[in-house]
Parts: structure tokens; sequence; C-alpha cells
């Protein structure tokens, strides 16, 4: 079962390190244009490169590895078809950016349906093991949800994708692309990282008997806030129900947070790591923001409606919470991986390394600090309008983002 | 059987760097004719390291002269609890 995560885990760090090593070519100037005009062609391609070159790759790597141990070993539906699907999915993905960048239209809708093939391969195999496990319990439900909205944000892109090419549907494609971001950043990635949290952190923490009735609470919440905020967009909705679809989000975002409390409260490990500890303290974080959002949105209606708001709020979610969860995530499920595979044969044997042995956690902090850190700069010259100062913390988060991945790709050196 | 304890005590949750002795894992050891059986459990049902801790505590027993097979059996009742701890393993994870 290893070479299957491992692969979609290898593609994502590598696509990664090209999304760092390409923002420093450019010192982030790329960023700069962003807050001016979010949908440009390096743009696209960009923000792809790092949505599903490397998150999505990650997250689904990810599901492959966690969900037969959610499942209590339960094996997945068919590794080959996973293999399959990586192979749709790597090379849709790979021309689709080429097609972004190079504005070929036949090139976009063309990889563009290959990457939503591969989606539906992936949902094919989770569904079946799902369906035949018959074990639903608040992981298996978010993560069931996440890649059902994944399959929906992949629908939409690939319509915009083709529309992009027969352009026959005028401003709907705005609505589309709305529905888009909905399903992919909030439904996808969000259903996926607070279920994974139900089991990846007790685990860590070794917490014990910590209540659970709240999972249940921010998985309706969540669920509702999706269906909400896309509907909202893809049926044009007036400005109050896109608010509704934020209400709900930062209801579920408390909620969450509040468990996260409860699962900490009832530890028995006082050090998970430091990977742990970031996650926690991201989605408090990304709470106070949303929080901040919901209540400025009616004050200032105009602000909220610059595309440069938008940028920013989607950097704060996409690499400030989202990213760095999956960042902070990988920091213990690189170790995991590689130590199954090198010295799960050797337990029992006599003296191996733990796990904690293969990655150093103090530089795993300074890490993640300093790419918090970097984040703030690149938003603080997005929102003073001040292209040197993104240019400048681009360059900084690129260069620490670059150290990190070396970081977790030194774990398979030992 | 002392020394069987002894063996198993080189089983470590790779996680949490404590062995499933100490972790309160084992709930019995029998040794009879040769075949040495374990019933355990894990510290939560659907851990990650189901397979890895049972081949690690079949291959420390095996490697025993006095042992010539082994069986270990997973159960999930009675249900792991950090009381079942010993003081080392819960003053190494730093609760005390």
């Amino acid at each position: 079962m290893f070479r299957l995560p491992f692969l979609f885990i290898i593609t994502g760090i590598i696509s990664f390190a090209l999304f760092q090593i390409f923002s420093l070519l450019d010192l982030a100037t790329w960023l700069s244009t962003l807050g001016d005009w979010p949908r440009y062609p390096t743009g696209w391609s960009r923000v792809h490169l790092l949505v599903l070159g490397w998150a999505t790759m990650i997250a689904m790597g990810a599901v492959y590895q966690l969900i037969p141990v959610v499942l209590q070993n339960q094996s997945l539906y068919s590794r080959k078809l996973g293999f399959v699907h990586y192979g749709f999915f790597a090379v849709g993905t790979a021309g689709l950016l080429i097609g972004f960048q190079t504005m070929l239209l036949p090139l976009i809708a063309s990889f563009a349906t290959l990457a939503f093939i591969g989606i539906l391969l992936f949902a094919i195999n989770l569904g079946i093991t799902l369906y035949r496990a018959k074990k639903w319990n608040t992981v298996t439900i978010s993560a069931a949800c996440a890649v059902s909205y994944l399959v929906l944000a992949g629908l939409s892109g690939m319509l915009m994708g083709l529309n992009f090419y027969f352009d026959q549907w005028g401003s709907y494609h705005d609505q589309l692309f709305g529905a888009h971001l909905w399903f992919g950043a909030i439904g996808w990635f969000g259903l996926l990282i607070t279920g994974f949290s139900y089991k990846m952190l007790p685990m860590f923490y070794l917490s014990h008997g910590h209540p659970e009735k709240l999972q249940k609470v921010v998985i309706g919440l969540w669920n509702a806030g999706v269906l909400v905020g896309a509907s909202s967009f893809l049926f044009n909705a007036p400005g109050w129900v896109k608010w509704s679809g934020l209400l709900l989000i930062v209801l579920a975002l408390i909620t969450y947070s509040l468990h996260l409390s409860e699962i900490y409260q009832h530890r028995h490990k006082l050090d998970p790591g430091a990977g742990m500890k970031w996650t926690q303290n991201l989605a408090r974080g990304m709470t106070v923001v949303a929080i901040l959002v919901l209540v400025l949105y009616p004050f200032f209606p105009e602000i909220m409606a610059e595309s440069r708001t938008y940028v920013i709020m989607g950097w704060i979610y996409l690499w400030g919470f989202i990213g760095l969860t999956l960042l902070s995530y990988l920091s213990k499920i690189i170790p995991f991986l590689w130590w199954t595979h090198k010295y799960g044969p050797l337990i029992g044997k006599g003296k191996i390394p733990t796990m904690a042995d293969l990655i150093n956690d103090r530089v795993v902090n300074i890490c993640l600090t300093v790419i918090v850190s970097s984040l703030f700069v690149v938003l603080l010259g997005l929102g003073w309008n001040q292209p040197i100062v993104t240019s400048l913390g681009g360059s900084l988060l690129a260069l620490s983002s670059l150290y990190y991945a070396g970081t977790l790709a030194r774990v398979f050196l030992k | 059987m002392e020394a069987i304890w002894d063996c198993l005590k080189q089983v470590y949750d790779p996680e949490l760097g404590v062995n499933i002795v100490d972790l309160g894992l084992v709930y019995d050891l029998q040794l009879k004719e040769g075949k040495a059986s374990v019933v355990m459990t894990l510290t939560t049902p659907g851990c990650p390291m189901h397979d890895t801790i049972v081949g690690g505590v079949k291959r420390a027993l095996e490697a025993l002269p006095e042992v010539d097979s082994s069986e270990v059996e997973v159960v999930w009742d009675p249900a792991w609890s950090p009381s079942l701890m010993s003081d080392e393993a819960k003053e190494f994870l730093g609760y005390m």
C-alpha cells in the first residue's frame, strides 16, 4: 500500500517545489499582478499548480493512505485503479497548466477533461471502498462529502475549460467560476481537512474520551455552507444569500475550533510535534479572520466586492489555512509513510529509529513560523498595494517553503 | 515468562516512542508447549500501526528459543485507556 500514496505525495512535493522556484524566478511579481487582475494566464497557471499539482495531489495521497486505516485496515477497492487515476490526473493537470500559461484553448479544454476523468476514477475507487466497508463515521462521511465536492469542482472546471473553447455561455461563465471556487476550495479541501483532523489530532495527542458530538455539527454546517455558497453563485443570488453561505462556514469553523480544544483538553501526550500544534493554531487563526470578514462584509460591500479583496481572502484561506495545514500534516504523514516502509519490517528485532528521529521537529517549527511570517508580508503588500512588499514577502515565502520541502524530502534519506 | 515479557518490551509504538508493555497494550500472555499466545489491543481502533505492531510482536516472540510459534489476537474490548500505562510511560509522554 506504500507506493500509491507515495506516488501522489512525491508528485505533490515536486509541484510545490516547482511553484516556489517559479515564484523565486520572477521574485513573486506574479503575485502583485494577481492582486491587480486575478484572472490572467500566469495567475491561472500558478494557482492551479498550487491547488491541483500540490494540494489536491497531496490530499489524494493522504486519502489513499488514511482511508484504509480509518476503515480498520480494510483495503482499497482497487489499487490498480488508483494508479490509472494518477495517470489521468497527473497528465491532465500538467497539460492544463501549460494550456493556461500559453492560453491555447484546445489544450485547456482537452486536458481539463483528462484531469476530470482522473477525479471521477478517484471518486469511484473511494466510493466503492466506503460502500463496501459500511463503516460510516464522521471521518468517512467527511471524506465522502469532500470527494463529492471535488467531482463538482472538477465538473464546473471542465465546463469552464470547454466554454473557453466554444464561448457559448456569456456571463454564466462567471457564475460557474464562483461555484467552482466554493466546491473546490471550501467543499473539497475544507471537509477533507476537518474530517481527517478528527483522526489525526487525537492520534498524535493520544487524546482519549473526548466528546465527538461537535464533529457532526461541523459536517452539517460545512455542507450547508458549501451548498448555499455555491448555489448563490450558480443562480446569481443577491448578496445576503452569499453572506448566509459565509455565515454557515464561520459557524462551522467556530464549532471546529471548539472541538479541537476538546481534543486538546483530553490529551495524554504533552508534545504531539510542531505540525500538530500548528494545525490547531491555524484553525483558530482562520476562524478569527472568517469572523472579521463576516462582520465587515455588510459595512464595506464595495471593498468586499473588489477583486483585490478576493485575492487576499483567497490567499489567506488557500495558503494560510489549507496549504499550511497540509504542510503541517506532512511533517507527520511523510515520516509515517517512510518509517512503515523502511523500518516497519524490523520492529521487534532490536533498536530502530522512531518516527520522531526521521524529521527535526525544531526545524519544522522554525520553517512553519517563517512561512507564516512571510505570508503576512505578502498580505500586507497586497492590501496596501505595494508591489515591492508583495515581492519581498513572496520571495521569502518561496525560499522558506523550498527549505521546508527539502526538510520533508530528506526524510526519504533516513 | 519474564523473558517473554521482556522481549515484548522491544516492540515500540514508533510514534509515541514507548514499548507496548509500558503502554498497557498487552492484556494476556500465555506459553503452552512452545506456542506463545498474546491478547493485546491498540491505543485506538483503526490504528495505522496495526499490522506493523502485530508483526513486530510475532517476530520478537519467535526469536526466543522457547517459542516455536506465536499467535496474536487484537481485541477492542476492553478498550485501551491511558490509565493502563505504566508510570514510566506516563512520565515519558509528559502526562502524570
